[in-house]
């Protein structure tokens, strides 16, 4: 669906390339992950491919032809979330999802969504009377105004209760059912790992890993498994490396021990991402 | 081009919500309250200040403060990235000032009807400040670019006026002579003011022809090298999107 050839991006009152020659493709129908530490570029990525941001350098094509070639109909295909809240604030909810309606061609009807994400109670209040976590979510409900067949959110859980994020990340994943393509960020490892089929880490400039979490888990991780378990009141803890858990001894362990915990070495994206970026996670 | 008219009803619901209706109407008032005191010449000398102050200022203060909200809210990018394009947008902005000029005109003209008993030449009223508040959307427009904030849209609404404002006001005291202050037309208040201004008083016709037309040269200028390539930056500009 996009194919990104060594884009290079400079804000024009930056000395430096934010990005600096990345490459990756997002395939139709995938969720795709862009990860990296705050400041990174991840949004500027984001602004790039939706076309907000026009002086880069490189190619980008969108179903196989330069993005830039496309005219503003556009955005009919596509649905975005920006990382902070985006409404008219002296309009209600329901007034600014009415404004912007009528700007597409396609619309959906917006009740059982604005349901779904619990805000249908709310949709004569304010915009600007929101709290945060109301805000985002309507933010969301925004992205799905014209069907789109593309989704981009940006950090799109951040700053909502797990009960909301838990219904927005189903959302997202039936969206993908559906035949929908979705870019995400966000600095929530396990969201991540629970909605992408592919992720990009982006640290420097530079893209460090594109691959699907999976991989990169084995990739990093070390293929070994860890036992603990009580002998004489004490406990012992020992390592066994994949090859070796075909062996008597481990079997004989499991066997005859007291095990208190068994571990495989697989890492968490979390500790890939600390790796690979060589910075910790904000917040 | 479908797209303008939910453009510009979004733009008046808003100028409703946002108050700044309210803060329009509330000048209106001030002015008819001014008009009252005035007879005959007098009366006629005012007539077009109030409408030339209306073009001009209230026309930048509306679409500097719409900006302004738009780009503070964010939800500028929203409409960017919607199928709407930038022209559609930046026109929206135009006819919506030239809607609340016309608004102004039918206000006005009713009041003054009703309080003095006088009527003007409305046909040449209507498209002078139709031209007049086209060229002072974009100029709008453009000194929205440079501010950072609201009130560093009204300082540099200022400096516009006390640049351009400052050669009428000495031609008028004599301190610039009376060959050079000829030339002070190709100013847009000065130009503004005499197309205006023939609502009450004789222009000759070559001044209302070249008034048009420079005008309107000059929107186009300003639209095309002015506003249009540097939309975008100002766009995507500051707060960081
Ligand atoms: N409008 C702008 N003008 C100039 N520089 C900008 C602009 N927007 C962002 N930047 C800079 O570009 C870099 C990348 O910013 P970006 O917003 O893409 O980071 P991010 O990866 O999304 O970070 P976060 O996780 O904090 O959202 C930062 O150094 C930022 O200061
Ligand atoms: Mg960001």
């Amino acid at each position: 669906m996009f194919k990104v050839r060594n884009l290079r991006f400079k804000y024009p009152s930056s000395k430096e390339y934010t990005i600096n020659g990345i490459d990756f493709e997002i395939k139709n129908g995938e969720i795709f992950g862009f990860l990296g530490p705050s400041a990174a570029g991840k949004s500027t990525v984001q602004k790039i491919l939706i076309k907000l941001l026009k002086g880069f350098e490189g190619e980008i094509e969108y179903y196989g032809k330069p993005l830039l070639s496309y005219n503003d109909e556009f955005y009919q295909d596509i649905g975005v979330s920006f990382e902070m809240p985006i409404s008219f604030s002296k309009l209600t909810a329901m007034e600014n999802l009415d404004f912007f309606k009528k700007l597409y061609k396609q619309t959906v009807d917006v009740e059982p969504l604005l349901k779904r994400v619990g805000l249908w109670d709310d949709r004569d209040k304010k915009a600007g009377e929101y709290s945060k976590g109301m805000k985002i979510r309507l933010n969301f409900i925004r992205a799905l105004l014209n069907k789109p067949k593309m989704l981009f959110l940006d950090e799109p859980t951040n700053g909502l209760d797990p009960g909301n994020a838990r219904i927005m990340k189903d959302m997202i994943l039936e969206f993908k059912k559906q035949g929908g393509t979705v870019f995400i960020t966000s600095h929530i490892m396990s969201d991540i790992d629970e909605l992408c089929d592919r992720v990009a880490f982006i640290a420097d400039g530079k893209l460090r890993e594109v691959d699907t979490p999976r991989n990169l888990k084995i990739k990093y991780g070390k293929r070994m498994v860890k036992v603990e378990y009580k002998e004489e009141g004490s406990l012992i803890v020992r390592e066994f490396s994949m090859n070796e858990i075909k062996t008597s001894a481990f079997c004989e362990l499991l066997r005859d021990k007291d095990i208190e915990t068994l571990h495989s070495g697989e890492t968490t994206l979390e500790e890939i991402f600390i790796k690979v970026t060589g910075v910790t996670l904000r917040g | 081009m479908g797209r303008l008219l939910p453009l510009v009803k979004g733009e008046f619901d808003r100028l409703n919500k946002y108050n700044l209706f309210t803060a329009n109407f509330v000048v209106l008032l001030f002015w008819v309250g001014l008009a009252f005191f005035f007879e005959g010449e007098e009366l006629k000398m005012f007539v077009p200040v109030i409408f030339l102050m209306d073009s001009t200022m209230m026309t930048i203060m509306l679409v500097g403060a719409s900006l302004f909200y738009e780009k503070q809210e964010h939800t500028m990018n929203s409409i960017m990235i919607s199928p709407v394009t930038e022209d559609e947008y930046l026109f929206s902005k135009v006819i919506v000032g030239v809607l609340n000029s016309l608004i102004t005109v039918i206000f006005i003209s009713a009041a003054l009807y009703f309080v003095k008993g006088v009527i003007y030449n409305y046909l040449l009223l209507i498209p002078a400040i139709i031209i007049v508040t086209v060229v002072h959307t974009m100029i709008g427009i453009r000194l929205s670019y440079h501010a950072k904030s609201f009130s560093s849209l009204l300082v540099n609404f200022m400096v516009y006026i006390f640049l351009f404002l400052l050669p009428t006001v000495f031609a008028t005291l004599g301190i610039i002579d009376a060959n050079l202050a000829k030339y002070l037309i190709v100013l847009p208040p000065e130009i503004s003011s005499i197309l205006i201004g023939a609502l009450a008083r004789d222009v000759e016709l070559w001044k209302l022809l070249f008034g048009y037309t420079y005008l309107s040269v000059l929107s186009f200028v300003l639209y095309r090298f002015m506003i249009k390539p540097k939309f975008n930056e100002y766009i995507m500009r500051e707060t960081g999107v």
